[in-house]
């Protein structure tokens, strides 16, 4: 490793920096996102970048639809994708509602599993109770699997987890730091190039 | 940088969407029956790196609208869910919240683009029209009081968010939505209608005057991102000369 190669480890470190707080930046109206943070060490090969995902949760607001559930607490929703409950994935996204056949989806098509392994199917759109069963007249339709302490609630939605102002400053401070590596490896190089074409040069 | 800049890009393009849909929601502010809509995003990614966002699209809010005081000759309000089912001159159904009608010469009760109100017609010589909360219809004429003139049923369905927009706060059912299944009236869990009232709105003008405000910073954010990534690459194609 020469400074050299420490200042394009720089640089690329800030290129990877950007790329996450533009996309944190995208996605500040998507509901249940969480954000990526990027980790920048020092390694043996100079500037090292890891991106990690942010567990911190986002607000969550009144929609007033009665198929957005909002988790107050840990846990996530369980979906599968092609109504193939084998394939399910959690997602903290609660933007549901009724297909024509009763059964639960989200934005993306994927449906909603419930706490027996089965897909949530409902008679109509209907209001979920705070322990995560939907009850028609009493009975119990369907129940969601939520850990010890967390409850839901319909017509909330839980927001994204991005804050602008903390990215903007990411983005200000990618920028900054690429320049700086730029105009040391500039530097360094006008050095070397002294060193190669003017030194020990008789005139 | 270039996903940074195309991560950047496709927000721009999502809040663009976000931003028309608010302003289609202020623009029908007024409209009584009428139901706003949400833009929805999603995270775009390859499995590993995030590469921004896409809108999913608008989603109808069948939140119920405040019910008002009206002085129209046939306003009626919808307090519950459902819809009136409307028949269209070329013979297809559609659906509205929108009570706002009135007595056609020909006895039919239609709103204001001439569609009919299925269930009720107005025979020429009634006086006074009045609907029960259960959708029955009576008239007095001068000869007889509290005649039963036809009833009117609210249409349910059981994906309304999948209807579709079929022109002025009117909704045609599509295979998503399934078909109506026409309720009674005033039953338990069944809407109730209210004579001379209308339904307002579901859009809160303060409400969406903010979400115009945050949407339009949210834009300038993303361009910022394009903007640090173009300068980005500037620097780099400026290693060499400087």
């Amino acid at each position: 490793m020469n400074a050299i190669h420490w200042m394009a480890s720089a640089m690329l470190a800030a290129k990877v920096k950007l790329e996450v707080a533009a996309d944190n930046l995208a996605n500040a109206s998507s509901d249940g996102f969480h954000k990526h943070v990027a980790r920048t060490s020092a390694g043996p090969d100079g500037l090292a970048t890891s991106t990690a995902l942010s567990s911190e949760r986002g607000a969550t607001r009144y929609t007033g639809r009665t198929m957005d559930l909002a988790l107050l607490g840990g846990g996530t929703f369980s979906v599968a994708p092609g109504r193939n409950a084998k394939l399910a994935q959690p997602t903290r996204t609660g933007a549901f509602m009724c297909d024509r056949e009763g059964y639960v989806v989200d934005q993306q098509g994927r449906t909603l599993i419930g706490k027996d392994g089965n897909l949530v199917r409902l008679p109509h759109a209907m209001p979920i109770e705070p322990d995560g069963t939907w009850r028609d007249g009493g009975r119990i339709v369907a129940r969601l699997a939520l850990p010890a302490g967390t409850t839901v609630r319909s017509g909330f939605l839980e927001g994204s987890n991005v804050n602008a102002i903390g990215e903007m400053i990411d983005v200000i401070d990618a920028q900054r730091a690429f320049e700086t590596a730029q105009k040391t490896l500039s530097a360094l190089d006008e050095a070397r190039s002294k060193a190669a074409n003017e030194v020990g040069r008789f005139k | 940088m270039n996903r940074a800049m195309f991560a950047a890009a496709t927000g721009m393009a999502a809040q663009q969407s976000n931003l028309e849909t608010i302003a289609d929601n202020l623009a029908n502010a007024e409209l009584p029956g009428f139901k706003g809509s949400t833009e929805t995003f999603a995270a775009l990614t390859d499995g590993q790196n995030g590469l921004g966002t896409v809108a999913t699209g608008k989603h109808l809010v069948f939140e119920q609208g405040e019910l008002a005081k009206a002085g129209g000759p046939f306003d009626v309000a919808l307090d519950g869910p459902g819809f009136f089912a409307l028949e269209r001159p070329d013979g297809k159904f559609v659906y509205t919240r929108n009570g706002q009608f009135h007595r056609a010469p020909d006895g039919a009760v239609r709103n204001a683009d001439g569609y009919a109100l299925v269930g009720v017609r107005i025979p020429q010589a009634a006086l006074s029209v009045n609907v029960e909360p259960d959708g029955k219809t009576y008239v007095d004429t001068a000869t007889a009081k509290h005649t039963f003139v036809g009833r009117i049923r609210p249409a349910e369905f059981v994906s309304p968010e999948s209807l579709r927009v079929a022109g002025s706060n009117v909704f045609e059912a599509t295979s998503a939505s399934g078909p109506p299944s026409y309720v009674d009236a005033g039953r338990d869990g069944a809407p109730k209608l209210a004579f001379g009232m209308l339904e307002r709105s579901n859009v809160s003008v303060v409400e969406a005057m903010m979400e115009i405000l945050a949407a339009q910073r949210a834009y300038e954010a993303n361009a910022k991102g394009v903007q640090a990534a173009d300068e980005m690459l500037r620097v780099a194609n400026n290693i060499e000369r400087s």
